[in-house]
């Protein structure tokens, strides 16, 4: 804005008037000021724009399927992959030695350099590698055959290669094409199954799990209180035994249950054969996707694209979580941002509130300021370790002791989670809302206060009617400062309560529903994880990508909404003056 | 400014018969100002008559609406301030050590120079001196409203969307609404400092008016640097001077026959 106006001044200065008239003094002018901002403003716009573009191309393309290609090499060796990537190497010159001289004579010409192609080969548990590399000069064919199917599977990453025989229901049949109705209804049927084997055994015999848990914990509620030998423990624990003598019980029907389902499951399996000829038998119910790569419909392309997608977005975690869906990362991100607002923005606002309205304008409010304002320099992983000593030992550790002292030594509040997670960000951005809500309540006008204050109104009602909703967009976007600086942070929290795999959502239907105190999954974390501490990095790369942007949107909803509600108060506060 | 005025011997005031009778309302007895170390006001001492309009008149920096935010302890707010001589109310110094500043600010009303409606309907922003009071009854609160309103001469004009934000009125209107607050809660007292400064002449006719209507209902202290609305509206005059009220009066004893060559000088408009 400033910049544009700025110009429109500068271009309307009479250069051209005359001879008589000197040119005025560039620095005087302030055209090289006027530079140095325009181009501090693109610099950073375009870095910005740079990251967010990068971010969102690699995300968005991701989830496209991508061909294989069948790669013969002059040994004799056959690869099936997707290419993934292609790089410049320099070849050693043993390897060169070894070469014809017309790629001797290439790669001479290309100063040394050669070319080769990294391929996802899938097929981890038959060659204990998902990726190869493949230099182009040992290649002697390369096709795209119509038959290589890409096989998504629950366990071993991909499989790349073809069908050879199904057996559906224990007997032995040849499928023609994937689209063979009796195998694409056998595979709907054991991946339904497997689905409702897992939601027994999660929620089912979970719930029973968990009253068999609690009865124990209620049992050694009783011996704390009246002791061991007490009448009182004596008719808790046969009451405690009868009620796991009936959980039991239903414990081994639903047992039963599932292990019907996985029998029936056992009896639909595929067997797969690798390019090289390798066969490999797996359960339908453990295949994810398949798709003929090299023979894929535009809308056939565009159905995995989508179905990638709504894995991602609706499933969990897999495969040490490069693949799969970050539903539960989702879900701990958002509540573990908005229990952080909800922590931050009273506990700021009265901060503010209490140093610019009531507090003593002098050198005590002053240092208490210039703290405030410093907190935000200090490395955010000493709030984490602040986190972990105050919130979850010290803190959670009490609560331990007076609340849940039949659990101990298993900690519930005394170790990370939630709450603390959200308490400990909170502390992170608490200066910047403070910061911001002292600059909204300094710029209400004087005459609005005053009119109230000569309406007899109390300082207090002065401040609860007519300065803190006149302040309310301000302090709105320091708590949008905040959410997006939390939502973001990582550091602290791998010690205050996210994990790698959360085996629960913080939410439940379970009692008392909102687990506060159980760790959770943040995409922040997930992010590092996948790209940095998987076992296969060149798999996670692309999921980095995804999440990131994954992230990034995420952010970006909650600000939009909050700056929707912002602005709507803001438009009641703004109307015309004359 | 002006040095050798401000170090001149002390002038004492020039108090002409005033206008009214039925007694003081106010009392302002030898009251001295001081922001920090400078001295804004200088033993002032000035009864107001009850029911009439009293106009301050004076250039700017006069200390005149340091003297009226004196009036409902405005001036409390200000830090470093220090105050000598006493303001009665009533015959009770509203600078006593027990005095409840609230309270007296519930028998005040102010309207400021600039309208400063808050950003709430209309209805909440008449009804508002009556809110921080308790007062939930909604019959009561409407009542309220509409007469108050109506002595501002605003009911016909907002009487259909009381329930819009009053932000959207404009300055004159605006300003009106404001004076509507201040009576809302029939206050004893009505404190103007410069009402009309930032509205055109239309708008400044209608309060003009509007002040004209409330006399007799209540004590009115106007603030104003406009001689000729002194003249118009107000029945008394007090003219002051760095700090000091230099006459006091009936107002066209004041206009007409001022005894001070300052008051002269300022009512013919030789400087100001
Ligand atoms: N809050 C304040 N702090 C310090 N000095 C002030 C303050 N308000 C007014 N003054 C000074 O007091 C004198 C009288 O001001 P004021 O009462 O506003 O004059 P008037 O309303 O007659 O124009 C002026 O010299 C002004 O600078
Ligand atoms: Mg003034």
């Amino acid at each position: 804005m400033g910049v544009i106006a700025e110009t429109t001044q500068e271009n309307r200065t009479p250069a051209a008037v005359g001879a008589a008239i000197r040119r005025t003094d560039m620095r005087a002018r302030g055209e090289p000021a006027l530079w140095v901002l325009g181009g501090a403003l693109a610099l950073g716009i375009a870095m910005i724009a740079g990251f967010l573009a990068l971010v969102a191309w690699n995300g968005i393309l991701t989830f496209i399927p991508k061909p294989i290609d069948v790669v013969t090499q002059a040994d004799g060796t056959v690869t099936a992959g997707e290419p993934f990537r292609e790089e410049l190497f320099r070849p050693d010159a043993e390897v060169l030695e070894a070469l014809t001289p017309e790629w001797r004579a290439r790669i001479a010409a290309a100063d040394g350099y050669t070319s080769r192609t990294l391929y996802r080969t899938g097929n981890f548990d038959l060659y204990g590698e998902d990726f190869r590399w493949i230099p182009d000069f040992t290649v002697t064919k390369r096709e795209r055959p119509a038959n290589v199917l890409f096989i998504e599977r629950l366990e071993w990453g991909p499989f790349v290669g073809s069908i050879k025989s199904a057996t559906i229901d224990g007997a032995e049949r040849q499928i023609a094409s994937l689209d063979d109705p009796a195998f694409v209804a056998a595979h709907r049927m054991s991946r339904q199954r497997w689905a409702q084997a897992n939601d027994i055994e999660k929620d089912e015999i979970g719930a029973i799990n968990h009253k068999l848990e609690a009865a124990r914990l209620d049992l050694r509620g009783v011996e704390l209180d009246s002791g061991r030998d007490s009448t009182d423990y004596r008719q808790a624990q046969a009451r405690v035994e009868a009620d796991a003598a009936v959980q039991r019980g239903n414990y081994d029907k639903l047992a039963v249950q599932v292990e019907d389902l996985r029998r029936l499951n056992a009896a639909n399996t595929v067997t797969f054969v690798a390019v090289g000829g390798e066969e490999k038998t797996e359960e339908m119910a453990h295949l994810v996707r398949f798709y003929p790569a090299n023979d894929l419909s535009f809308g056939g392309k565009i159905a995995v694209y989508f179905s990638r997608w709504a894995e991602f977005l609706g499933d969990e975690p897999r495969e040490a979580n490069t693949e799969g869906g970050v539903l539960p990362a989702i879900f701990g991100t958002a509540a573990m941002t908005l229990l952080m607002v909800i922590a931050v923005a009273p506990f700021g606002v009265m901060t503010a509130l209490y140093l610019r309205e009531y507090a003593k304008q002098g050198r005590l409010v002053s240092i208490v300021r210039i703290s405030v304002n410093n907190l935000a320099g200090v490395p955010s992983i000493v709030y984490g370790v602040f986190g972990l000593g105050f919130f979850a030992y010290t803190l959670g550790g009490s609560i331990d002791a007076l609340f849940y002292p039949e659990r101990l030594p298993n900690p519930t509040f005394g170790t990370g989670g939630l709450l603390w997670s959200a308490l400990t960000l909170a502390l992170l951005t608490v200066p910047v809302v403070i910061v911001a809500t002292e600059e909204a309540l300094a710029a209400v006008p004087r005459s609005m206060r005053e009119g109230s204050l000569a309406c007899g109104a109390s300082k207090w009602q002065t401040i609860r009617n007519i300065v803190l909703p006149r302040a309310m967009p301000g302090i709105m976007t320091g708590i949008i400062l905040a959410m997006a600086r939390g939502a973001g942070e990582v550091a602290p929290l791998m010690l205050v309560g996210v994990v790698k795999l959360a085996p629960e959502l913080p939410v439940d239907g379970l009692f008392p529903f909102v687990h506060l105190e159980r760790s959770f999954m943040h995409l922040g974390f997930h992010i590092y994880d996948v790209g940095f501490q998987s076992r296969n990095a060149e798999a996670g790369k692309p999921m980095v990508f995804v999440t990131t942007m994954l992230l990034i949107s995420l952010i970006f909803v909650m600000n939009v909404v909050a700056i929707v509600i912002r602005n709507r108060l803001r438009r009641k506060f703004a109307g015309s003056q004359f | 400014m002006n040095m050798d005025i401000a170090t001149s011997a002390r002038e004492d005031t020039v108090y002409h018969v005033k206008r009214g009778g039925a007694g003081a309302v106010l009392d302002i007895e030898n009251l001295s100002l001081w922001y920090g170390q400078a001295q804004a006001l200088h033993n002032v001492t000035m009864p107001m008559e009850k029911g009439l309009v009293t106009a301050l008149i004076g250039p700017s920096g006069c200390g005149k609406s340091t003297l009226l935010r004196c009036i409902n302890r405005m001036n409390d707010l200000v830090d470093g301030l220090s105050i000598a001589g006493s303001i009665k109310l009533h015959g009770e110094d509203i600078y006593a050590r027990d005095a409840d500043v609230i309270a007296l600010r519930k028998r005040m009303g102010m309207v400021f120079q600039k309208p400063n409606p808050f950003p709430m309907s209309i209805f909440q922003n008449v009804v508002y001196p009556l809110k921080v009071d308790g007062v939930r009854d909604k019959t009561v609160l409407e009542e309220t409203c509409e007469r108050a309103l109506r002595s501002a001469a605003l009911w016909n004009e907002v009487k259909d969307r009381l329930d819009q934000s009053a932000l959207g009125l404009s300055g004159g209107q605006q300003q009106r609404l404001c004076i509507a607050r201040a009576v809302a809660a029939d206050p004893e007292v009505l404190l103007m400092d410069e009402p009309c400064s930032a509205l055109d002449p239309i708008a400044t006719a209608k309060i003009e008016d509007l002040i004209s209507e409330l006399t007799g209902h209540y004590t009115i202290i106007i603030v104003t640097h406009n001689m000729q609305q002194a003249a118009r509206v107000s029945d008394n005059t007090a003219f002051m001077y760095l700090g000091r009220l230099v006459e006091y009066g009936d107002t066209e004893v004041v206009f007409q026959t001022p005894k001070s060559g300052k008051t002269q000088d300022y009512v013919t408009g030789r400087f100001g």
